[in-house]
């Protein structure tokens, strides 16, 4: 019972480290405290502990400089700023990704069958992208053909007004590499057909405008050119387009011409030819 | 005022609050550098340590749980940073005390409590004459005012070990300050 109530020696070293921080209960603290009456040793020990003890808490440290509370807030918006670039990387994200990657084998077949039809969507898209980038090569090419048909429009024009025969010829032998001629165009050939001096030119000029003869206007300038001519190699050529063009609308200006006078018996006979085949 | 304990901070960092560690470094960078200068002696160093110790816990903030106790889990982290950092720097990182003694030269430190300055580098000296653990576990139960289980949670030893540390560490304190003073 004695034994119980008194604290042994060591029983209280045991307690030390508590007693020192305070932090003994109510009946621990009076058992030490009864202990240390009676027991000399343990009280100098104790004594000699605890002035340890109070001295550690003199020993000062000193104040951190302010230049690391700046550092702390310039390092803290470094990393907000690189959080903010660096978008949410979260300890879920990682764990949603690992479980995607250890998936039963269904996804795997899956996956691969995604594959697959992904792939034949790639290289269909290739494909198709090679039509669109062949149809632009087509597109680029026609725009240089009009470019250059254009260019030889300018060129006929230019040229139509030399006083050189062969210029002129040249200049209309042009217009068999256009396909669409404008206006400007048509006119310069008709009134080459109408009014050039020399009669070679006037032919090809004939022989250009029977190229333009689905237009309407074309046809009408052919027939109106009927009267215009004299030149008996001119009549026939123009007789034998009306034929080719079987343009009934000439027959009229056809007689016309064989009320001329003067009129070459060999041009009169193939007038009168045209008019039969015509009608 | 539940919403200002360290735990729920911590928790709102961690949510992407990240100016919530402001607080925190307001709570904690005088506690942290003192441990840091109890460990090593140098201001410098535990300046670098304690941004350290911010950085670490911005970095890993999605590791931090709310389970435990914040404050446990800083040390935990200011211990590893501390290791790191005297493994890499073996020879200048331990407690200099001629360094110290250079710093004690002018000052007042003897004036409470000690009837003689040089008592107090008499327990610098034992202080550091201490190896790393036994200071360690000085420095957070005298200094952070830790509870046995709490310094054990920090050193993830259990609570038996730490009780024998703590005993052996303030028995070879005293023998050192005790011889020392006598000389």
């Amino acid at each position: 019972m004695k034994d119980d109530k008194d604290m042994s020696c060591e029983h209280a070293k045991d307690k030390l480290e508590d007693w020192l921080h305070n932090d003994l209960d109510k009946a621990d603290r009076l058992s030490v405290d009864k202990h240390l009456a009676e027991c000399v040793n343990c009280q100098e020990e104790f004594a000699a502990d605890k002035q340890l003890w109070e001295s550690l808490a003199k020993m000062k440290v000193p104040e951190p400089r302010e230049e690391m509370r700046v550092n702390f807030y310039a390092m803290l918006d470094n990393f907000k700023a690189a959080e903010a670039t660096n978008k949410p990387f979260s300890f879920q994200t990682l764990i949603e990704k690992l479980r995607d990657i250890v998936l039963p084998q269904w996804t795997v077949q899956v996956a691969f069958s995604l594959l697959l039809v992904g792939l034949g969507w790639v290289i269909g898209n290739k494909t198709s992208q090679n039509n669109v980038s062949s149809t632009a090569y087509q597109q680029q090419i026609e725009t240089l053909a009009t470019q250059v048909e254009d260019m030889k429009s300018n060129m006929m024009l230019a040229l139509i007004e030399n006083p050189s025969a062969t210029e002129r010829l040249r200049a209309v032998s042009y217009t068999s590499d256009i396909t669409h001629a404008d206006e400007k165009v048509i006119d310069a050939l008709f009134t080459t057909l109408n009014n050039d001096p020399n009669v070679n030119v006037r032919l090809v000029a004939l022989e250009a405008l029977t190229q333009f003869a689905k237009d309407a206007a074309v046809r009408e300038g052919l027939v109106k050119s009927l009267a215009l001519q004299d030149s008996p190699m001119v009549q026939v050529a123009l007789a034998d387009v009306m034929v080719k063009l079987q343009e009934k609308g000439s027959v009229k200006e056809l007689r016309k011409l064989l009320d001329k006078e003067g009129l070459n018996d060999l041009v009169k006979n193939k007038i009168e030819q045209t008019i039969k085949d015509l009608s | 005022m539940n919403t200002l304990t360290d735990n729920s901070l911590m928790l709102r960092v961690k949510a992407g609050d990240l100016d919530k560690m402001g607080l925190l470094f307001e709570r904690y960078n005088r506690p942290l550098f003192a441990f840091f200068y109890h460990m090593t002696h140098k201001r410098d160093v535990s300046e670098d340590l304690v941004q350290n110790v911010f950085y670490r816990m911005l970095k890993y903030k999605h590791a931090f749980t709310g389970e435990g106790e914040f404050r446990t889990w800083m040390y935990h982290l200011a211990r590893n940073i501390l290791n790191d950092s005297v493994k890499q720097n073996r020879s200048s990182d331990h407690y200099d005390v001629s360094e110290m003694a250079d710093k004690l030269g002018g000052g007042t430190l003897a004036d409470e409590g000690f009837e003689k300055r040089e008592d107090v580098d008499f327990l610098h000296k034992a202080m550091a004459g201490l190896s790393d653990d036994y200071r360690e576990v000085l420095v957070l139960s005298r200094f952070q005012e830790m509870k046995y289980d709490e310094i054990a949670k920090v050193l993830n030893i259990n609570e038996g070990t730490v009780k024998v540390r703590v005993h052996r560490a303030l028995g070879e304190l005293k023998k050192k300050f005790f011889t020392n003073e006598r000389r």
